[in-house]
């Protein structure tokens, strides 16, 4: 290794960029307030904080356990009817099956949603519903619209055309070419991404949870407003548990079905 | 024959049937302990028109009236961008340190792991509602915990993908003669680093949406200006935030997908 590796004439085309991504930044800290002496002392601070939350507070667990399972239904109803909501959009926006104009609106639909963050959602519909478990299994079944819509539709359009033109040529109409042609094709990949969604939903029902939805991120926000910290540890400390456990779950699920993972 | 064999002749009909079956009165009964009423959205859809009533049309003016409000988008973006940039950093430098093919060190890389499977489980709310308490509520608290959301999402990933790395340029570097720092310089950074960018750059538009939300939580930023308006009823308001919340998202996704596309073609 010598001083040659190094050389400043090597990077001169990344000149612009980095100087660019700098300004940039710095100008973005300006309006984040970053400051290193606040970040030192917050170190500080949350290090001390997280020392203080021990140990947790064992009498509140069995109070937790009610809305852990709540926290737990929430995702799985949100998941259950989020995938059927997806599957009809991504019926509608592949080209294979439906028209051109039927497309473009369901693809368009799905864009937004996709650029529309749940917790505004959830906003929407608890001002709509009141607050309660419905706006949040309600928002996370929207939530599911935009990226399992889209990778579905994508699905759906990746299928063989010899399929369906052989069944339509037999004389098998729309809803035959879908019940035979389309869903055995498309099913494994359905619920791969309905097992990763579910991930997904878990851990925003607790986010949705803080604002009203009730169940572990209520109970977590709660404690935490109250300064009831030991009692907060012990709601982290389950919100930890389900989450690790329902990836292990959903991984080993997904490992069995054998589809590439929806991320990639 | 059955009637069961008769309806449902082959094997793999009845245990698909009560795959489905299962399923299904699983979302019955879960619908019933919760007290969720799915066709609910259609019936109650009169309170869904009242809101809409309200919301419509969207008071634009609310936008430009105060200049907080401008303020509250850029420090969104900011948040989200200089989250993106330090969380990714941070991520590219902890997944060298934990790889077995470029830290030699074993207690190094233990450490390093150790830190990143611990950060992926930590709930986001609790790291936010920790960061409010060490810093106090503002953006420096949002943008925090997107740096180390972030780290927490690509940290393992990024291991992965270094310890995938392919291993024929690496030892055919190392057999002229090359050093370890050296193999990792001219053969593992340049295999690397186009991928890594072009998964940060990726992550820019999640991290935009969850510098929204965690605004709510004390993150300061476009999220809790909205949260304030829809809590004093000033929905014409919120319509206007959320349209132009929109517009945001999907200005960096386009930018973000631009660039991507250049990072991986100069690479190419």
């Amino acid at each position: 290794m010598t001083w040659r590796d190094f050389r400043p004439t090597r990077y001169r085309k990344y000149l612009i960029p980095t100087l660019a991504v700098t300004l940039l930044s710095l100008g973005a800290a300006r309006v984040c307030g970053v400051s290193l002496q606040k970040l030192q002392e917050g170190l500080v601070t949350s290090g001390l904080f997280i020392a203080r939350m021990f140990p947790p507070d064992w009498q509140a667990f069995p109070e937790m356990l009610e809305p852990a399972f709540d926290s737990v239904v929430i995702a799985f109803l949100g998941t259950a009817f989020g995938t059927l909501m997806a599957m009809t959009f991504a019926l509608l926006a592949a080209n294979t099956i439906a028209a051109p104009w039927i497309r473009n609106t369901s693809r368009f639909l799905i864009g937004l949603e996709r650029s529309l963050p749940e917790l505004v959602i959830l906003l929407l519909l608890v001002a709509a519903f009141g607050l309660g478990a419905t706006p949040a299994i309600l928002t996370l079944a929207i939530g599911c619209v935009g990226m399992m819509g889209k990778l579905l539709a994508d699905v759906i359009e990746e299928i063989d055309p010899v399929t369906i033109e052989s069944m339509q040529s037999v004389g098998a109409n729309k809803m035959q070419v879908i019940i035979f042609g389309v869903w055995p094709q498309i099913l494994p990949s359905l619920i791969s991404f309905a097992l990763f969604r579910f991930e997904v939903n878990l851990r925003l029902s607790v986010v949705l949870g803080a604002v009203g939805a009730g169940g572990i991120g209520y109970e977590l926000d709660y404690a935490f407003n109250t300064l009831a910290y030991h009692r907060a540890l012990t709601a982290l400390l389950v919100i930890l548990v389900l989450v690790f456990a329902t990836e292990r779950l959903s991984r080993g699920l997904r490992e069995k079905i054998k589809v590439g993972d929806p991320l990639k | 024959m059955s009637l069961a064999n008769f309806i449902l002749p082959s094997k793999k009909y009845r245990q698909r049937a009560s795959v489905s079956g299962l399923v299904i009165l699983s979302v019955a009964l879960a619908c019933a302990y919760i007290g969720f009423n799915p066709l609910g959205f259609f019936t109650e859809f009169h309170f869904v028109q009242d809101l809409l009533g309200e919301m419509l049309p969207p008071n634009f003016d609310a936008l430009w009236s105060s200049s907080s409000i401008g303020f509250s988008f850029l420090q969104t973006v900011s948040m989200a961008f200089l989250g993106t940039l330090y969380g990714g950093l941070m991520a590219i430098i902890l997944s060298f340190l934990a790889a077995a093919n470029t830290m030699p060190f074993r207690v190094i890389r233990a450490f390093a792991r150790s830190l990143l499977s611990l950060l992926r489980v930590i709930p986001a709310l609790g790291i936010v509602l920790i960061y409010v308490i060490a810093v106090g509520i503002g953006t420096f608290a949002g943008l925090l915990t997107v740096v180390t959301i972030t780290v927490a999402t690509f940290g393992k990933l990024f291991t992965e993908m270094i310890e995938n790395a392919e291993a024929p340029p690496s030892e055919a570097i190392y057999s002229v003669g090359a050093t370890q720092v050296q193999v990792i310089r001219y053969s593992i950074i340049p295999q690397m680093l186009p991928t890594f960018i072009a998964n940060l750059l990726f992550s820019f538009d999640l991290n935009m949406r969850m510098a929204v939300w965690l605004g709510v939580f004390g993150g300061g930023g476009i999220g809790f200006q909205l949260y304030l308006a829809m809590r004093v009823l000033h929905y014409k308001d919120a319509t206007a935030y959320i349209f132009f919340i929109i517009v945001l998202v999907i200005l960096v996704e386009k930018v973000s997908d631009f660039l991507r596309k250049k990072v991986l073609k100069a690479s190419a």
